[in-house]
């Protein structure tokens, strides 16, 4: 019999979520977490929520949390849905953490890793938020989402809708991964292709979410996908021990992923589960032709230009302005990290030297890792002996119309 | 003396938020509801600085920066202007810039950034 994943309650998985509220990352203002919200309507910033942490420390076992079947809803304490019925599990979570010998040889390293996110449902690190936040949906009664996206977030939501039963709207642009467009009309979610970037789609699906009264699951633009995102930072905390590695290489586009991953590290030491406080420096990764948060990091801003004339190989990385940039530069500010650019050779180049020398068809975007970590080793900005993570967000496999 | 700030904005709720954040900060806000009404209060009172709606009934912000740059005001030509839009067309944020806007914001106006767009060109009273 295949071995099909199921989501089993156990015991363990009747524990509620420790969710308390929704608080503006902006002004700080309280909203519920029985209600449906985008974002601060106040001062239109992201919402972030939060948890009875302190009482989480008392009765959440960490070892224990280890034991549980392997997925991304073994934290649900520490996850935004209140009742495990509204849990859509597909297999997500639980990505392998593989070493790189060959690699670490080949650039003079001795702890170099990358956490692989193909092996997600619809092959990208995307199931993680889209689970989450069309979990979180179905629970507070949601029956239409739509979405803008450079793709893999589409063919994700358009999955977990399917199974959740909600009806999925999704914008991409015209030039998007063919793959990307096939998966989601396959789920049934209405597809709309748009002549533009991402930031045009999420114009017209901002649009037609006001008008139609669609909930908009846009990077940011809703609570819980950062939510199912920073499960990648616990399982990373987990992986070494509960000792953060010192340097974590991240490409980075709307960085629900980056700054999901530091919310989870303040999270883990707020819960007392960390052997050592020092966390890992950040370090996002855009590509040359569309590298807002680098140019805005160069200049020490606190929010970055919309980036003109966008360009990249790497559709992940084609956002020219995050909704949540100021939590982005402010995460890699506070983790003492950077931000560097990469071009479209140097990307194509990584995603090779990936395939051959390790194995690992990585999607443009986790290969613009490899790349900015070179650039890094020859400004001298790693040690050989630091443990760094290197993120593959996705499998090369869904880009194959993009390699001519 | 005078921080006079123009928002040319069509949407009544959009106008409210950014009226309430910029008094906040002790800014004087003029209202037009439409281009063509814009560009008459710009031409007509002091203003220090406009905010400009794209997507407008009447004329759009392109051309209505356009018209501002071209205008015999003298102040007219130097004037900061910020183009803010929803509807982010292929395109529009270069457009926005060609027509002579000096930055672009995408909606929703997230008013941290807004405070400090404006600050940079025109000091908080």
């Amino acid at each position: 019999m295949p071995n099909i994943p199921t989501f089993t309650p156990s015991l363990t998985s009747m524990n509620p979520s420790y969710l308390t509220h929704l608080e503006c990352s902006g002004c700080g203002k309280q909203y519920s977490h029985h209600e449906v919200h985008t974002f601060c309507p106040d001062c239109q910033s992201p919402l972030l929520a939060r948890y009875d942490l302190k009482k989480a420390r008392l009765k959440v076992d960490r070892d224990e949390v280890t034991r549980r079947k392997k997925g991304m809803w073994r934290w649900r304490e520490l996850l935004p849905v209140l009742d495990p019925e509204n849990e859509i599990f597909l297999g997500e979570g639980d990505t392998p953490l593989l070493s790189l010998p060959r690699l670490e040889k080949e650039l003079g390293l001795s702890n170099l890793y990358v956490k692989d996110e193909s092996s997600n449902p619809t092959g990208t690190f995307k199931a993680r938020g889209l689970g989450a936040a069309i979990s979180k949906a179905k629970e507070l009664g949601v029956e239409k989402v739509i979405i803008p996206t450079a793709g893999n977030a589409g063919g994700a939501m358009a999955a977990y809708a399917a199974r959740a039963g909600i009806k999925a709207h999704i914008f991409m642009p015209k030039d998007t991964p063919f793959a990307n467009i096939e998966e989601s009309r396959m789920a049934g979610a209405e597809v709309v292709l748009v002549d533009g970037l991402i930031s045009d789609a999420a114009g017209m699906a901002g649009e037609k979410a006001r008008a139609e009264g669609w909930f908009d699951v846009s990077t940011f633009k809703e609570p819980y996908r950062v939510e199912g995102k920073k499960v990648m930072g616990y399982e990373l905390a987990e992986a070494f021990d509960w000792a953060l590695p010192e340097v974590i290489i991240y490409p980075t586009g709307g960085g629900t992923g980056l700054v999901g991953m530091w919310k989870a590290f303040a999270e883990l030491e707020e819960l007392g589960w960390l052997k050592n406080t020092k966390r890992p420096r950040m370090v996002s990764v855009q590509a040359e032709g569309c590298a807002p948060v680098v140019k805005a990091f160069e200049k020490n801003a606190t929010f970055c230009d919309f980036w003109l004339n966008a360009q990249t190989i790497a559709s992940g990385l084609r956002v020219p302005k995050s909704f949540a940039d100021h939590l982005i530069l402010q995460d890699i500010y506070d983790s003492e990290g950077t931000a560097i650019a990469v071009s479209d050779e140097s990307i194509t180049e990584s995603q090779k030297q990936l395939a051959r020398m390790e194995g690992i068809f990585a999607a443009p975007e986790g290969a613009a890792t490899l790349a900015a970590l070179k650039e890094l080793i020859k400004q001298g900005w790693v040690r050989p002996e630091e443990r760094i993570i290197l993120f593959n967000t996705g499998s090369g496999l869904k880009y194959l119309d993009h390699l001519g | 003396m005078g921080h006079n700030i123009l928002y040319i904005e069509d949407n009544h709720d959009n106008m409210m938020l950014v009226q309430r954040a910029l008094e906040a900060r002790g800014y004087r806000l003029l209202k037009g509801f439409n281009g063509l009404s814009g560009l008459e209060i710009a031409e007509r009172e002091d203003v220090d600085l406009i905010l400009l709606d794209i997507n407008l009934p009447d004329i759009d912000g392109y051309e209505v920066a356009r018209r501002l740059r071209s205008s015999t005001k003298p102040t007219l030509a130097h004037i900061p202007i910020i183009a803010i839009t929803a509807n982010a067309l292929k395109g529009d944020a270069e457009k926005a810039l060609e027509a002579g806007c000096d930055v672009y914001m995408s909606k929703p106006i997230n008013i941290r950034e807004l405070w400090a767009r404006v600050e940079a060109f025109v000091p908080m009273p």
